[in-house]
């Protein structure tokens, strides 16, 4: 049912909106570091072509501006979940490989990791303020998926260095999907897209 | 029967008289003109090292009866040379054009084909009416990481040659200069002048794809620019202007996000707000400072109102009194 906003709740996506922004920013901003020292450290070739990696959510999106609000706080929402099981795996791996030592590329996955908690957190808040239930973490599939096969030392490096591409490109697109969600519709006030879809 | 005979610069070229005979008596002419029985070797033409002027319709005729017996025109050129790519999306997020041109003309007509791939994905990238050498493609997709491959293959009668480039989404947004750049001088402020401009009139969407703004400025004596990094707005005030110097101001745009700067904008030139010179009627001693660079004028002592915002000094501070309202010192640097 397409019920018109009431301006607080409109102030109030607003505001989610315009911090979310800023968060997105910010964490693109990290991450084309990180990814820049990842490289670095890791011997890649940044410039090289890459196989999709599996289990690695997606920027690409088709029909990008047709996606109503819902859609993209939820896509948005399962992206970040993932990237946050992702980037904890790759600092597991690092510690692996490194010991307990502190690395500089520890420290700054460790804080691009809690942006990112921070981010999907955030996407939660837009949800509930929706009145949109918020989906569980674990996806109730039939058959769960089967647990990864342990990969070799450079097939870890390119996953991380896949990771780290698509949640960059990821940060860019959740700016442009907030601000697309804080124009405010010209009809009813709500945000465009977050009627429901009949 | 006529024909087109593409030849290389520099070439040797044999023309045969169509079917006569090697040893019949023939006259071949050039755009009209005859051609000296020098370059004849029995009944064939032959032209050595051609060049570009010699570009034209050769005729042979049949001894006496002149009977045309075989015409060519004859197109000296060259291949070729590896074509200048370029493509751009100053539209995201809507699509991009890809222009080309050869850096050197080859003289004869040429082919262009343009291939485009995302990925495995072939993709049609449709010519456009004018320029003619231009093509644009919408986007399929936003926010992919997969590279975007395109190949021109440039072919004419004498060669073919090709050029690929690669890139990705982000890497080619750079958006048009920003429009309908206005500069004017502020009432009774003469260091300040207000910029405003207007989008880029061919990005589609500068709500959802915000675009930030550059602007430099500088007096037009001299080289130096200063500069200005706005992250929203399309107006900004200059505070710092030099007094009555002529100023040129241009502002260039990109995406807050991704890609590169636009070029600058058109140039728009703007004098600071001056006072007018009133005190030259008056009965009031006035002394008139000039230099080299600058004119500005001192009010007399005798002076007991001046306009706020009148500049004094000759590069020493000085306050000047209105009824009622005290202004701020000036200091005017003389350049």
């Amino acid at each position: 049912m397409a019920a018109a906003d009431s301006p607080s709740t409109a102030l109030q996506r607003r505001d989610l909106c315009s911090r979310g922004i800023r968060l997105a920013g910010k964490m693109r901003a990290d991450v084309v570091d990180l990814l820049d020292a990842y490289v670095e450290q890791q011997g890649l070739d940044a410039s090289a072509s890459m196989a999709v990696v599996e289990g690695v959510p997606l920027a690409a999106v088709e029909r990008w501006d047709e996606q109503t609000g819902t859609q993209r706080l939820l896509e948005n929402l399962a992206a970040y979940r993932a990237f946050r099981a992702l980037l904890a795996q790759m600092l597991e791996e690092q510690r692996e490989q490194l010991g307990e030592a502190d690395t500089g590329l520890g420290r700054a996955l460790a804080a691009v990791l809690l942006q990112v908690s921070a981010f999907a957190y955030h996407l939660e808040e837009l949800l509930r303020l929706e009145s949109r239930g918020i989906p569980g973490e674990e996806e109730e599939e039939e058959d769960g998926p089967p647990p990864p096969p342990r990969l070799s030392l450079f097939e870890q490096k390119l996953r991380g260095l896949g990771v780290l591409r698509e949640l960059a490109q990821w940060a860019v697109r959740s700016a442009r999907d907030l601000r697309q969600l804080a124009k405010p519709s010209p009809a009813t006030g709500t945000a465009p897209g977050l009627a429901e879809n009949p | 029967d006529s024909h087109i005979q593409y030849e290389r610069v520099g070439a040797d070229v044999t023309m045969k008289c169509g079917s006569m005979d090697w040893d019949a008596a023939v006259t071949w002419t050039a755009n009209g003109t005859d051609i000296d029985e020098s370059h004849l070797n029995g009944s064939y033409l032959v032209l050595k090292n051609v060049d570009l002027s010699q570009s034209g319709q050769y005729s042979c005729y049949e001894g006496s009866s002149w009977h045309l017996k075989y015409q060519t025109s004859l197109r000296v050129g060259t291949p070729p040379k590896e074509p200048v790519l370029m493509c751009r999306s100053n539209n995201y997020p809507k699509g991009f054009y890809c222009s080309w041109h050869l850096p050197t003309p080859t003289y004869i007509p040429n082919t262009f084909n343009i291939s485009v791939i995302h990925g495995t994905k072939d993709m049609v990238c449709e010519k456009d009416a004018t320029p003619k050498n231009r093509c644009h493609i919408r986007y399929l997709q936003l926010f992919s990481t997969v590279k975007y491959k395109v190949t021109l293959t440039v072919t004419n009668p004498l060669g073919k040659n090709f050029t690929t480039l690669t890139f990705d989404e982000f890497a080619i947004v750079k958006p048009d200069p920003p429009e309908s750049v206005v500069a004017k001088p502020v009432p009774n402020n003469p260091r300040r002048l207000e910029v405003s401009w207007q989008n880029p009139s061919s990005w589609p969407d500068p709500e959802s794809f915000p675009l930030k703004f550059f602007l430099r400025y500088r007096p037009l004596i001299l080289d130096q620019w200063q500069h200005v990094e706005l992250s929203d707005g399309t107006s900004h005030t200059i505070t710092d202007a030099y007094a009555g110097k002529e100023y040129i101001i241009q502002v260039a745009a990109k995406d807050n996000d991704i890609g590169t700067w636009s070029d600058w904008s058109v140039a728009v030139h703007a004098t600071p707000w001056t006072e007018e010179p009133k005190h030259l009627t008056t009965e009031a001693q006035i002394t008139e400072t000039t230099s080299a660079s600058t004119s500005s004028f001192m009010a007399p002592p005798t002076t007991k109102i001046c306009d706020k915002g009148a500049v004094v000094g000759s590069g020493a501070v000085a306050v000047c009194w209105t009824a009622g309202l005290v202004v701020a010192a000036y200091s005017v640097l003389f350049i």
